[in-house]
């Protein structure tokens, strides 16, 4: 019997290949659509992982997300410096570590913090951390070796922005992979960024402007010179209130309930908490039904490319009836007969839906690939239970599909088929 | 070992105002070689259809020693059809992608869940018999006469106790189509089986013990 159907395909490899691949792609697109969505949603999901409460100035919930976990840079207001002090200073919080965006190095973005940050974010692979003003920690993405230096340019990531040539910052150290948007971050101290902008936005209305950019009015040396960098990292400013202000502190309660009285806290006119957990579900949620009109989508493509192909398999078994009849005639059970072109049938059928699998699995591979690569959020590509169970509910539909050919070939006689 | 005993056996098709076979009583000895001959539409092929259980019979009786294959329903004649006869057609309906081993096994793989014992042997022996010396040779490149002969091979596999060739010669050339009929006729002898044969060819013929003449669906004396 297996003689049978192998030999059978075999003679007719081109037209199976054809039938499988076609079955393939189709299957690959639903697995693809499922598997990207997972990806985004699981690599979004722990990139924020880390990062309990985010404190920012009254505004979007969702760009201080997008910016201060994801570091996708927008204007965002700053707070009052006098939060930061709070917060640091707050009996609840284990940790507050300023963020504050404004300026990039080769597509890379430099975020401005504290030294505890690195130690907040997974700690250092390599190197130290920073202590002087000119110091810089890389993410373990960016392709700076310790020891590189390098100006920054004022703007965003992707923008033609101005050199600030007379800062320098030179690597100290390189972060350990943590498969978010910050292994892609050049970390300096927030110290240095409000110097470096104090001296270039000189006249700007803080309120009318956004981000560090927007910083003016702090005391500092027009003239950073040689010495600026050598400086000494003096992190007891954090907890005055002489600085320009940040645009977002992460913040790492010490208890969850700690986390909720924050969050209630500082959910003021002026202040914003949020948990980057709840703002990804409202994401997801919209991200959800994309997801369910894709699924549609390709659930549509699959069932007329199935239709298509059962046509295809229907009339090949018409065309083979004088086969199948001389089979009965020379004694094959009809049973047997049937079960020969079920099998075949499902045979091909079961092989593309599994190579749809395989191939869609590698497209978002490949495609998870590339956008880990560029947005640095490791994107985990994975299957799931519930996988298995769509595997084997198609292959289910499939082979109660493929009895339509295998019914036609049981209800040939063998003197019908010899007729023709 | 087949006798056939047919009375009353009346085959009608939809929208013909005639039966297609109208055999009020017949019998063949068991052993017996039965050429059957005359024009085509006459009913030879119904008859076969009929006597090999393919087709249903309308009215009437079939009886192969006693066993009134009339009255089987279809898997039944399919059973009995796969113990007892072995078939020859005139386009072999040989498996292309086989080898001529694999097609003389192919009905008694598909009719036993096992390979019955020795039907390997069997089959080697039957394609050295017929003149095939390379049994793994794949059917799609042998010569008609070379296939017809493989066909032979398969039919016999089974030891039926019937054999029916429909127009086994017909598509082959004079020298092939005479080694397939030597063949048919001493392979049944040798077999006891019993023969019939539908055919065109004079030589062939001439060779069966009996001559069954059909025109219109009857016997011609």
């Amino acid at each position: 019997m297996f003689h049978f159907i192998l030999a059978d395909l075999r003679r007719n490899w081109i037209g199976a290949l054809i039938l499988a691949l076609l079955i393939a792609l189709a299957t690959a697109l639903g697995v693809t659509v499922t598997l990207q969505e997972r990806a985004l949603r699981l690599g979004s999901a722990r990139a924020a992982a880390a990062f309990d409460l985010v404190v920012g100035a009254a505004g979007s919930e969702t760009q201080l997300i997008l910016s201060s976990i994801f570091l996708q840079s927008a204007p965002l207001p700053l707070l009052p410096p006098e939060t930061l002090a709070t917060l640091r200073a707050d009996p609840r919080v284990q940790n507050a570590v300023p963020v504050g965006f404004g300026d990039f190095v080769a597509g890379y973005p430099i975020v401005g913090t504290t030294s505890d940050a690195v130690e907040m974010l997974g700690g250092l692979g390599e190197g130290e951390g920073f202590s002087h003003m000119g110091d810089a920690i890389v993410g373990a993405q960016v392709s700076r070796a310790i020891g590189d230096s390098f100006h920054p340019f004022h703007g965003a990531v992707g923008e033609a922005g101005e050199v600030h040539s007379h800062v320098e910052y030179r690597a100290v150290g390189r972060m350990a992979p943590t498969g978010t948007p910050w292994d892609r971050a050049i970390l300096v101290p927030i110290q240095s960024v409000w110097a470096t902008h104090a001296d270039h936005e000189h006249g700007h209305e803080p309120e009318q402007t956004a981000g560090l950019a927007a910083v003016a009015s702090v005391p500092h040396d027009h003239d950073h010179g040689p010495g600026f960098a050598g400086e000494a990292v003096d992190e007891s400013g954090l907890l005055h209130t002489d600085n320009p202000g940040v645009p977002a502190i992460l913040v790492k309660p010490k208890s969850i309930a700690d986390a909720y009285n924050l969050r209630q806290h500082y959910r003021t006119e002026t202040t914003l908490a949020v948990f980057p957990g709840e703002v990804l579900t409202r994401l997801y949620g919209t991200l959800g039904d994309a997801r369910r009109i894709l699924g549609f989508v390709a659930t549509g493509a699959q069932v007329l490319v199935g239709a298509a192909i059962l046509m295809v398999v229907a009339v090949h078994v018409l065309q083979r009836r004088r086969q199948i009849g001389a089979l009965r005639a020379f004694g094959a059970p009809r049973p047997v007969v049937m079960g020969m072109v079920w099998m075949e049938v499902f045979i091909l059928v079961a092989a593309g839906v599994i190579c749809g699998f395989a191939i869609g699995y590698a497209i978002v591979r490949a495609i998870s690939g590339y956008l880990a690569r560029n947005s640095g959020v490791a994107m985990p590509v994975e299957f799931q239970t519930a996988d298995l169970w769509t595997l084997l509910f198609l292959l289910a539909a499939c082979a109660a599909a493929t009895l339509l050919p295998a019914l036609i070939a049981y209800r040939q006689t063998p003197a019908q088929a010899l007729r023709s | 070992m087949l006798a056939l005993s047919v009375d009353g056996l009346q085959v009608r098709y939809p929208g013909l105002p005639v039966p297609a076979l109208d055999l009020p009583s017949l019998s063949l000895a068991a052993g017996e070689t039965a050429a059957l001959v005359g024009p085509s539409g006459s009913g030879k092929t119904t008859f076969i259809n009929i006597v090999t259980g393919m087709e249903r019979a309308g009215s009437g009786r079939v009886a192969w020693n006693d066993e009134n294959i009339a009255g089987l329903p279809e898997g039944g004649r399919d059973r009995w059809r796969a113990r007892n006869v072995g078939l020859v057609m005139q386009d072999f309906h040989l498996f292309p992608g086989l080898s001529a081993e694999a097609n003389v096994l192919l009905p008694q793989r598909l009719s036993h869940l096992r390979l019955p014992a020795g039907m390997q042997p069997r089959a080697r022996e039957l394609l050295a018999r017929v003149g095939i010396e390379r049994p793994e040779q794949l059917v799609g490149t042998m010569s008609r006469g070379q296939m017809q002969r493989v066909a032979v091979a398969r039919a016999l596999a089974g030891r039926p106790g019937l054999i029916v060739a429909d127009e086994p010669t017909a598509s082959l050339d004079a020298e092939s189509g005479a080694a397939v009929a030597d063949l048919l006729v001493e392979l049944a002898q040798e077999a006891g089986s019993t023969l019939i044969v539908a055919s065109h060819d004079g030589r062939l013929i001439e060779r069966m013990g009996r001559t069954l003449r059909l025109a219109n669906g009857r016997l011609a004396a």
